[in-house]
């Protein structure tokens, strides 16, 4: 199952029970958004190929008590309209959630315009924005429901692929923290970090190799989840991996949550290059290309070990 | 109906007052309020604006997407009792709430602005929300023509339109001058009634000094039941020939002493 449609099914549900939701896309669909727009057509509003127009008015909406969703394709969503979003969900702390459709490379082969590997530095930036990065379907899920029961500002990235389920997944315990360790902290052990489609790369190195490596889901980046330091600071260092471009990734995430409490890691960052990437082949393989296979990960563990 | 006569006074003691802060805080945005306080005592004093004196809340909304000029709003919503005056009298003296751009901390003002062309969509947002929710509620958006260089007022036109918001209306404040000079001159926006027309929108022009005009055409507005637009044709500075028609008074500048005598004077 894809991750927008677990997102949109479980925002119809509530619909039925609570007409206060209004549902916006620009121009963006999903087999779940179908039955959403057959069933509830009032509280689904079309704005258009206007991202900008539909953070104003969700500001709008906001502004009057309703629950805003807005809906898009990642890039656009997020840079095109990143000031609508800052002057009104940030500025006036409106609980307008948005769901981000096709994070990193998801559109590969489309090129640049419609990768997304900026998005997560941005909207870390915006103040008071939440960010969530879920990693599968049991994840998404327990992001839309606390959406739906506590409205707040925030920005969900989904994939635009279907993703693996985790096992075992994550729990409400888990859900509260923010993050999942897999594996125990230990001073020979390197942990391995990231956030949807990514953390299956790490799961499965992990999972090989279970002497040398943890792995951490960290499916909310912001607020930075303050337990994860104490959790897995014995480990030899970390390895943050991200779909995302150089700077300000999750390893800028990583290393300023964890100096805050006074925790400097060694940390190797390992995202895609600091490059437009035009070239063809798959996801797949622009992974693999351009430095987030397995292997790149190995060898980044090495630059700890060594 | 209050007079006309009244009203002319409140403008120029709103302005008055409002120079007075000006001289005092040594910022702000003279020419732009300026331009705009015949509109907005307009809305206010002539009862476009409902407002429910028990409860001292307006019943409609009233977004200044000129975020800049937000401040023309500070002496009405004091004299409605909606602005508690401390925080008038305090303002450029010691803490006060008030802020040369407005936002949704200070009493009566309806959102945050100061970025310019948001409010067209938030404003359709807000009306389209008293649709969804069966409420007799309105919104009153006033931008200025440089907003309609932002394609997001575009934009948030092309989305009332479709949605039918009657419930919205919008005043552009053309006073032709933006930072840099003419509008005509820097790039040129007319015809913009055509424009706003071709979208399907209602454009009525007025006097955006006129009372009378303006009383009439919003009298208009408020009888069809279609999204509509005013184009207010203003003068930048207006009741300040120091500052009227000129450019460099989109920002407070120094005054001397005689300048600021003619000023005192031209507003009483």
């Amino acid at each position: 199952m894809l991750q927008r449609d677990a997102f949109i099914a479980e925002i119809t549900k509530r619909i039925s029970k609570d007409k206060n939701i209004f549902f916006l896309s620009a121009d963006f669909g999903a087999a779940a958004l179908d039955e959403l727009r057959e069933k509830f057509p009032d509280n689904f509003i079309h704005c258009g190929i206007s991202e900008q127009a539909m953070l104003d008015v969700a500001s709008g909406l906001a502004l009057e008590g309703k629950k805003v969703f807005v809906y898009a394709m990642a890039p656009f969503l997020s840079l095109r309209a990143i000031e609508q979003t800052k002057c009104g969900a940030g500025l006036m702390n409106l609980p307008i959630c948005l769901i981000s459709v096709g994070i990193g490379l998801g559109y590969a082969d489309a090129g640049p315009t419609h990768y997304s590997t900026e998005d997560f530095a941005c909207f870390r930036a915006i103040v008071g924005s939440s960010i969530y990065t879920p990693a599968d379907v049991a994840t998404t899920k327990l992001i839309v429901n606390d959406m739906l029961d506590h409205p707040k500002f925030s920005y969900i990235r989904l994939d635009r692929n279907v993703l693996p389920d985790i096992s075992p997944q994550i729990n409400s315990n888990d859900y509260q923290k923010g993050f999942k360790v897999y594996g125990k902290e230990d001073k020979k052990k390197i942990a391995l970090i990231s956030h949807g489609k990514m953390l299956h790369s790490c799961l499965e190195l992990y999972n090989k190799d279970k002497e040398n490596f943890i792995c951490v889901d960290i499916f909310r980046s912001k607020p930075f989840p303050t337990e994860l330091p104490k959790e897995i600071s014995l480990c030899k260092g970390m390895v943050v991996v991200d779909e995302q471009s150089p700077s300000g990734n999750l390893s800028s995430c990583i290393f300023e949550g964890f100096s805050a409490q006074n925790y400097f890691p060694k940390i190797v960052s390992k995202s895609l290059p600091e490059k437009y990437i035009f070239e063809n082949g798959g996801r797949s393989y622009l992974l693999k290309r351009f430095g987030l296979s397995n292997e790149d990960i190995i060898s980044a563990t090495k630059q700890i070990i060594d | 109906m209050i007079k006309v006569n009244d009203l002319e006074n409140l403008a120029k003691k709103y302005r008055r007052d409002l120079f007075e802060k000006f001289l005092l805080i040594k910022q702000g945005h003279p020419g732009s309020i300026f331009s705009m306080m015949e509109i907005v005592v307009t809305l206010y004093h002539c009862g476009f604006v409902r407002f429910d004196e028990k409860k001292k809340l307006f019943l409609d909304r009233v977004l200044i997407s000129k975020g800049h000029a937000t401040a023309a709003l500070y002496p009405i919503l004091k004299d409605f009792g909606v602005l508690p005056t401390k925080e008038w009298d305090n303002w450029g003296k010691t803490n006060s709430l008030l802020r040369v751009f407005g936002n949704t901390s200070i009493p009566g003002i309806d959102i945050t602005s100061g970025s310019l062309g948001h409010c067209v969509g938030a404003g359709a947002g807000m009306a389209l929300s008293y649709k969804k929710s069966g409420l007799d509620k309105k919104v009153y958006v006033v931008i200025s023509e440089g907003e309609l260089y932002e394609g997001s007022t575009w934009e948030g036109l092309l989305f009332a339109k479709h949605y039918g918001l009657d419930n919205l209306k919008i005043i552009i404040d053309i006073n032709s001058l933006i930072i840099l000079g003419k509008t005509s001159e820097c790039l040129n926006l007319d015809p913009i009634k055509d424009k706003i027309s071709g979208l399907g929108i209602d454009t009525f022009e007025s006097n955006g000094h006129d009372f009378k005009d303006l009383i009439s055409i919003f009298q208009k507005c408020e009888k069809t039941n279609k999204i509509n637009c005013i184009l207010a044709n203003t003068i930048k500075g207006k009741g300040s020939s120091v500052m009227e028609n000129k450019k460099n008074w989109h920002y407070w500048n120094e005054m001397n002493d005689d300048e600021i005598k003619i000023t005192r004077n031209e507003l009483t």
